[in-house]
Order: C-alpha cells, then structure tokens, then sequence
C-alpha cells in the first residue's frame, strides 16, 4: 500500500467494460443501469489494487454523447456514481463524478458554442451533485475553452472539490493547441483544486510536462497517463504493470501526489503502482516561480516588458464607433490581428460607447478576436456586467482595465478579478480625481493592494497604473507620474501598468513626445505600456529597452528586427506612375489605399466609389472570366480595392454620414455544413461592390436564416454548401424562406451545385462563383 | 512510423485554386510560394493506422464494421486484410486560415488550396511507409468515406476503431465533417498479389466533391 501522502487513483474503464462484454458500439454508460453489478465488480477491482478514488463510469454521460441511448444524463450519472459507491466495502474510497470531453469541437474551430457547453455541463455536474459524488474530475480534454467551460459549471453548480486533467502530445501542446502554461495559468485561476495529464502518452513521456506544470501552479499535481504507446497495427498498449509502476513513480520526485493510470492499464498496474510508491515520500514542492497572462495557445510570462495594444478602443476614432454600431467585426479583427503582427504581447479591448449595450458587444468581440489572435487579452471596461461578460468569455487569463481607490469601484470587481483569475488594473485615482503628487498616488495604490489582497487576489496580479497626464496642459505632471511609477514599482514591489500615448496629445510631431516619455517610463519601472504597436518607433524603443536591460539575451529578438535596417529601402508605397485601376488590379492594398486618398482629395466619397473602385473591380471580374486571372488574383483585387473602401468609410465617418449602401444581402453556409471559406469570400467581394452583408456564419440553421430574412426585409439571400450530403439542408432552408411568407430572392452557390441542381431545390440563382454573386446582387438590388 | 509533410504539390495545389491550364504568373508564383512555407511551417501532421483480417462477408474482424456499398467491397475485392488509416495537419492550420480571411481572403484561398495538397503529401507517405513495412503483403489505394457509394455515415466506425478524437485530436461533426479540416480517413486493402488499378470513374475520384472540370461539364481524362 501506498503512504497515505500519495492518492491511488484508478486504471481504465473502458476496456475492462469491453473484456467482460460491453457490446462493441454500445454506450458504456447505459451498463450502469443494466448491469450495475458488472460495473461495480471492475470498480471492486481497483479499490483491492489500492485505488482509493474512484472514477465513476460517467466519462461520456453528456446529453451529446448519450443521445438516443434510452436514457437521460441524470439516470447515467446517478446510476454511475452509486456502482461506484457499491465498490466501497469501508475502505473508505472517494467516488468521482468523471467528466469527458463533448465529443463536439467548440467554437472557433467547432460550432458549439461556450454557453451550450456550459449547459451540457452543468446538466452532469448537478445529476453527479445531486447523486453524492465526492469529487468531480474533468479529464481528456484538449481544448482549453471546452475545461473552463466545465470547470465553471462544476464550481457554479457544486461546492465539490475540481481536479482537471487535459491530454498533452509530447511536443508541449494539446491537439488543440493549449500549452501547459496557458492551462495552468487559467484553470488555477479558475479555481480547480488539482491539475495535471491524463492519457495522451506514457508516463516517461508526460514526466517532462508536469515538470514543466509545476513551476506555473502550487496546486496539487496529477497523472494518469496510459500504458506506454499503442502497437500501431492493432492498438494493443506496450508496458508492462512493473514497467509502468517504475517509470511513474519517478514523478514522485516531483511532488506529483495523485496517480493513477489510463489507456491499457488495469488492476494490475494500480497495484504495481501502489507497490512501487512504497516507502516513497513525494519530492519538496518549490513554491510556482513562473507567472503570465494568456490565451490559449500563447502566455506572456511576467517580468519582462510587455506590450498591451491599445488600438481596439472607440474613444475619439469615428471609424472604429461605426464599426462597433454596424457590427463590423472584420474591422475590428483586423486591428487585433495588425497589431499582434506589429508585436503586441496583450490586446486591450475597450467596447464601451454610448447607447450600446457594453457587456453582450463585450463577450461578441472578445470571442471574435480569439477566433483569429493568439494574444491575451485585458478587458477594459469599469463597468461590472462588461468586465464579466468579458471574463466569461475569454479562453485563458485575462487583465482587467481597471478599478480605481474608490470602495464602489474594488467593491464591484475585485470579487470578479477573483473568480476569474484575473490580474487586475489598479487606477491610482479616486472620487477627488487624479492626486497631483506623486505621494498621493502611492497612497491610493496602497489602498487598492490591500483591498486586493483582502478580495483574495495575490499581489504579483495587482498591476498599478500612475497614469499619464497631457504634458501640454499641465508640463510639471510628467515628471510627477514618473516619480509615482518608480515609488509604486521601488517601495510596494508592484508591477505598473501605463497608457503613454495620451502625453503628448495636442503636441505636433507626438510620436517623438510619446516614445521619449515611453523610455523614460521604462527605466523608472513601467512593466506593461499601453501603447500603439503600428507605430514602429514605438516598438523600437522596447525592442531596444529590452535590450538594454537584460530582457533579450544575446540580443536575438532586437537583430531579428533590426537586421538590414540600414540599408532598407524607405516603407513609403510609391504610387507614382501608377492609377487606381493598375493598384487594384495587382492586389496593392498600399497603393490602392494612397491612391484614393488622392482621389479624395478633388472628388466625392460616392464619386470615388462609382467612378473609380467599382470600375477598376470589373475590369478584373472581366479578366476573371475570360480566364486571364485566377481567382486568388481576383480575390486580391478585391482586398484591395477593400483598402480603398476603408479610405472613403473613414471619409464619411468623419464627416459624419452614414455609410453608403447599394442594399442589404444575407450570406449563410447551411446546417450541417462547416465549410465557409467560399461564402467568406462571397462576403468580401459583395461588400467590396458596397453591399452591406449580414453574415450567418456556418453550420446555420433553416429556421435562423429565414427569421433574419424577415426581421431585418433582406431582399437577397445567398446560400453556400460545399458537399453533397448538406444540399439537402440548403433544400431545406428554402423552403422555410418561401413558407415564412419573404418574397425575396434566393442565390445559392458551393462546389457541388449546378444550375440544374439549383433550380431543382427552388433558388432563385445560381452563382458559380463571387464574381457571379456579385453580378446577380446587381441584377436584384441594382 | 512517423506523419511527416515534406513538400507541397504546386499543380496540386493550382487545381484546387480552379486554375485551368495557363501559366499563373509571376505574382502567383510567388503568392504560392509564400503560402507553401507558411503552411509547412504551421503544419503539425500526425497520423495513425490499424490492420483487420477480413471475413468473408466483408467485414472486419472485431470491429462490428461492414463498409457498405459496391464500390468499397470492389475495391477490397481478393484482398485478405483492411488497414483503417487517418491523417491530420493539425489545428493551427485552420486557425492560420481563419486568421488569413480577416487580413486577406486570398491569401486565405491559397493556404487552403496549399493545404489540401498538403494532407495529400502526409498521405502519400504515411501509406508508402505502410506499404514498404507490410511488404510481401500488396496494399491498394486509398478509398475513403464518402467515395463513390462507401457512404460518408462510415466516418462513425472510423472515429470508433481509430479512437480518433482521443489519439488524433480530431472531431467529427452531426454532419460527419472532419475537424480540423485537413484530416483524412481512409480504407486500404491488403492482399498477397499487386491489385489492378480499377478504371476510375468521377464518382470514386477523391476530387469529386471540389472537381473544377467536372463543374464546368467537363473531364480531367485520367479516368
């Protein structure tokens, strides 16, 4: 028997299910109703090789996974526990509510989305609650959003103990991506009560990671990883008990203290386990030296400079607020994906605009850049309903931006800085406003630490921010804001945060006021300046500090980005010579973007539009189908000629109109079909001729796109399916358009339609490709 | 054995695009080359296989698995074993293509198109390295759900015998679409003597689906 500082967990379940019958195909779970006994007897194993948890056979007892089994989840899950609790003849074994994966991918890659996984969750972890698990373990995940999403709902919903374990690949990463720092950081954030591997590899394979896990978390560590690497050609598990035994007691070392196994391992490896755990104390755990912020797949590790991107924030850019009243996604996408090219370590994201409502436009955009942008993220609103739906909505561990000294402001978000496991902003300012001295500030930092540490947030996660005044409206606060960052960052050991470019605002030539205090602000201890990443200076003074100051060993980040800098030709697009026409044509966005600037310089927005973009786009379409171009090229010309429609929206925006429209067309990929490159593209060169595009997404079902259609008097429908097997669904789609009594027109294009076959299904259209689309919205919508 | 991407098929790749003959260019030349790297560099291919002996009524020994249609048992026709075969280039190429249709759709394209010579590249090797370790044993092309009449319903048994969610990391839809969306299932035979090639016909081509000629009414002419 194992000492009493290590927990014996169980072996598989699955194919001991399988060697004493289970029917291959058959839902396991359902043998916890049908025959309780042969489940508890394979449980009664384990506990007599030592195991003193108990994984309950509810690993797949998800309303997905168990659909049309014959039973409910709360049937399986109780039935599950109780087989388990059988196996108990006073040992006095603890009975786990075993949580798996959905079997469906969420949302970016899948369709599920987080909420829906939520409920799926929370469904098993209340039939789990109500049937007297002990514990609730989540295991086998792979993906990051798909854990927090069960570990909210078993926190949510129980007061049980939550240990999660996700499946690695020795490389460091999940399938999905998820690195061990990524779920360390988050799921510890979050709560969970114990971390670690589960099957994935062998257990000389997972060694390293949880080596790795160890320096990001204190919390207990788990493994149970599977018997060694499958035999190829028949899926048979190559190690022995004894040599599974060996090779994981080693992670004792580690202080890894709850063991177990998975894949291919049985009784007899738990008591192989067990035996070979004798005698052994679990190594000394040194305190978790490693600390970040982070999105799934990427972590900026803390101490070092690191750069927020301030860029998706409406305040004072009209363009950026039409875009969030229109639901603009595209543009804002683009900002979070220019800005972590440009090298941004975090995005802020600030949403907040009058008459909108904060918190859903939060949880929206929050999603929609990680569906495209590895970075983590700082939720940046003082508005409690945001900055949860913000948190709730972010896979990793975010910032908060921010609350300030005031009781109401720590009262209302430091309990969801908490929750979540996030870091927060403290603004060092309160009711009276912003101190004038440096002295005062510090004060009110010491105020917001304390109100931290009180809400249970560790002081490495509370970030102070000196904030920075016009320096060309009051010049002596510059100074006092750098003395505030060095007394912070000197005599409270906190680490600063600092939106810079506000400095120089009302100054000519800002870019030289900005990076100037920026340096400055780095040596007095600023460890992550709010700034704009396009701005290359910018980022070259941090490039250039880290250099400075030990952060780049080597120099490697700083040669990587100023090799050849001497010698580089000036970045200026060099239109000269060249028309508008010319620059869409080959794809030039820079050029396409100077160029109507020019022309709008002498000539109209619309004029601009009508004489000069919209041309230039057929004559590729003519090109195009005369088969001198190819559809890259095409769609190039397309996003380019994108650039120069951003030009003339920026135009109207300023001036205050509304943006031009030729007419309003829905674009959806059917249900079941999770193909939408081509109606993306679609999108693009329909939005390009001055469509406005309302876009479903994928995988949409009938009913949503004909309610849409009606809500919102689309005169346009365009439908997209790639394979033959989801036809029907666009059959389908159709017709509950005609029957919903709309009266518009429907087009319908993918791979595998022809005309023949559109008309067959009730289209109006068929569009061969975007181009096509393009000329029947045309047709229908002039 | 190892999943491994060693290069990208540029014609292959030109096809996909809906390039129908001509020279691309020098711009697309060098947009393909572009997309190439990147896709090389952002795969993460990995793949898997497992071997059954074959019943006489065409199942799989073990499996509960009986590939249904004409065209599957053709293909295993004089064969004695069926190897289940699946390849993947990962997450972060869908993730990368996501990213692209926000900074520029075409690129988009091309990564797609890229990519899907890609699979095939992981593919090739993946079944010559079968091939080459289950020697004096022949084994045949790939078939694949969704070929011909094997209706695309099999992807269920696939993702059962391979445990594909658990050892692959990828998923399958309602609508038995593979995620990530580079990924491949296919059925191979086994047999003591080469099989003929069969003649091919549109329906059992693997391009079916996404074939350019065959829209426009047309013929590759290799079937």
């Amino acid at each position: 028997m194992a000492k009493a500082e290590f927990t014996l967990l169980d072996g598989a379940m699955g194919t001991m299910l399988q060697a004493a019958g289970l029917p291959v195909g058959m839902t396991p779970e359902v043998w916890n109703i049908t025959r309780p006994e042969q489940v508890t007897a394979i449980h009664r194993q384990y506990v007599e090789a030592g195991s003193r948890v108990l994984y309950a056979n509810t690993f797949g007892a998800n309303r997905l996974k168990a659909a049309g089994c014959g039973y409910s989840v709360s049937q399986l899950a109780a039935a599950g526990i109780r087989a388990a609790r059988a196996a108990d003849r006073g040992e006095g074994v603890r009975v786990a509510l075993d949580i798996g994966p959905l079997g469906q991918l969420l949302e970016p890659l899948g369709s599920l989305s987080f909420e829906e996984a939520y409920e799926l969750f929370k469904e098993m972890v209340l039939a789990g609650r109500d049937a007297g698990a002990d514990l609730i373990v989540l295991e086998t995940m792979s993906d990051l959003a798909e854990v927090r999403a069960a570990l909210l709902a078993a926190k949510e919903n129980s007061a049980l103990p939550v240990w999660a374990t996700m499946t690695f690949e020795a490389s460091g990463r999940s399938f999905l991506g998820t690195t061990v720092s990524s779920m360390a950081l988050t799921l510890t954030g979050l709560g969970a009560d114990a971390l670690g591997f589960n099957c994935s590899l062998g257990p000389a394979e997972l060694l390293p990671l949880a080596e790795e896990l160890r320096r990001w978390t204190d919390l207990p560590l788990i493994l149970k990883p599977n018997a060694g690497l499958p035999d190829p050609a028949t899926g048979a598990y190559t190690l022995t008990p004894e040599a599974f035994a060996g090779a994981l007691s080693r992670a004792a070392d580690l202080g890894v203290t709850i063991l177990g196994g998975c894949c291919g391992t049985g009784p007899a490896y738990i008591r192989a386990l067990g035996a070979a755990l004798e005698g052994r104390s679990p190594g000394p755990r040194p305190r978790a030296d490693r600390q970040g912020l982070c999105s799934a797949v990427r972590t900026a590790e803390l101490g070092r400079t690191l750069v927020v991107g301030e860029r998706i924030n409406p305040t004072g850019k009209k363009r950026f607020q039409q875009a969030l009243r229109e639901g603009d996604m595209d543009y804002i996408l683009r900002q979070a994906v220019e800005q972590q090219e440009a090298g941004a370590d975090i995005l802020d994201i600030n949403v907040g605009l009058p008459g909108l409502d904060e918190a859903a436009l939060m949880a929206r955009v929050v999603r929609a850049v990680q569906s495209v942008c590895e970075l983590p993220l700082q939720i940046d609103s003082s508005d409690p309903a945001a900055v949860e739906a913000g948190l709730r909505a972010c896979s990793g561990r975010a910032i908060v931006n921010s609350v300030n000294g005031d009781e109401e402001s720590l009262k209302a978000l430091l309990p969801l800085c908490k929750k979540y496991g996030a870091a927060v902003v403290g603004l060092c300012l309160d009711k009276k406003g912003v101190p004038q001295n440096a002295r005062e500030r510090l004060a009110i930092a010491r105020r917001i630490l304390a109100a931290a540490e009180a809400a249970g947030i560790p002081r490495q996660d509370v970030f102070i921010d000196c904030l920075t005044l016009t320096v060309s409206a009051q010049p002596e606060q510059a100074a006092e804001t750098l003395k505030a960052l060095e007394t912070v960052h000197r005599e409270l050991g906190l680490r600063t945060v600092l939106g810079v470019s506000n400095i120089s605002y009302g100054l000519p030539a800002r870019e030289q006021v900005t990076v100037s205090f920026l340096t400055q602000a780095l040596y007095a201890g600023l460890d992550l300046p709010i700034v704009n990443p396009n701005q290359k200076p910018v980022l070259d003074a941090v490039v250039s500090y880290r250099l400075l100051s030990g952060q780049d060993p080597g120099a490697g980040a700083y040669i990587a980005r100023f090799a050849g800098a001497d010698s580089a030709p000036s970045p200026r697009p060099a239109a000269g010579g060249m028309d508008l026409a010319e620059a869409v044509a080959r794809g030039l966005r820079a050029e396409t973007a100077a160029l109507t600037e020019r022309a709008l310089e002498t000539m109209a927005p619309l004029e601009v539009i009508n004489t000069l973009l919209i041309p230039a786009l057929d004559r590729v379409g003519e090109g195009y189908e005369r088969q001198e171009l190819f559809l890259p090229q095409l769609i190039n010309a397309a996003n380019a000629a994108c650039e120069g429609f951003e030009r003339v929206k920026a135009r109207l925006a300023r001036q205050g109109e509304e943006s031009v429209s030729k007419g309003r067309i829905l674009l959806a990929t059917v249900q079941g079909d999770i193909h939408d490159i081509g109606k993306n593209i679609v999108r693009v060169v329909l939005e390009n001729y001055g469509y406005t595009v309302l876009d479903l997404g994928r995988d949409v079902a009938p009913e949503e796109v004909a309610r849409t259609a009606v809500r919102e008097e689309i005169p346009l429908v365009g439908l997209s399916a790639l394979m033959t097997t989801t036809v029907p669904s666009m059959e389908k789609t159709i017709r509950a358009l005609r029957q919903s009594g709309w009266t518009g027109k429907v087009m319908v294009g993918g791979a595998v339609l022809t005309e023949d076959y559109a008309r067959q299904i009730g289209a109006d259209y068929y569009a061969r490709d975007a181009k096509q689309s393009a000329d029947i919205a045309r047709l229908v919508l002039g | 054995m190892e999943a491994k991407l060693t290069g990208i098929d540029r014609n292959e790749a030109l096809l996909y695009l809906g390039c129908r003959g001509g020279a691309p260019g020098p711009d697309t030349e060098a947009e393909l080359a572009l997309c190439e790297a990147l896709v090389l560099r952002t795969a993460r291919p990995r793949a898997l296989w497992r071997r059954f002996r074959l019943l006489p009524d065409g199942s799989l020994e073990g499996a509960a698995f009986c590939p249904a249609g004409e065209d599957i048992r053709a293909h295993l026709s004089g064969c004695r074993e069926a190897v289940l075969m699946a390849a993947t280039l990962g997450a972060e190429i869908d993730a990368l293509i996501r990213r692209t249709q926000v900074t520029g759709p075409g690129r988009a394209l091309v990564l797609d198109a890229c990519a899907s010579a890609a699979i095939e590249n992981v593919c090739d090797h993946f079944c010559a390295g079968l091939a080459r370790e289950l020697a004096p044993l022949y084994l045949t092309e790939r078939f694949s759900p969704g070929y011909g009449d094997f209706p695309l319903e099999s992807q269920r048994d696939f993702f059962r015998l391979l445990d594909l969610q658990r050892r692959l990391g990828v998923s399958l839809t309602p609508g038995n679409f593979m995620l990530p969306q580079k990924s491949v299932t296919a059925l191979l035979g086994l047999a003591d003597t080469p099989r003929p090639r069969r003649p091919g016909s549109c329906a059992l081509c693997e391009r079916f689906e996404t074939c350019a000629f065959r829209k426009e009414g047309g013929h590759c002419g290799k079937g």
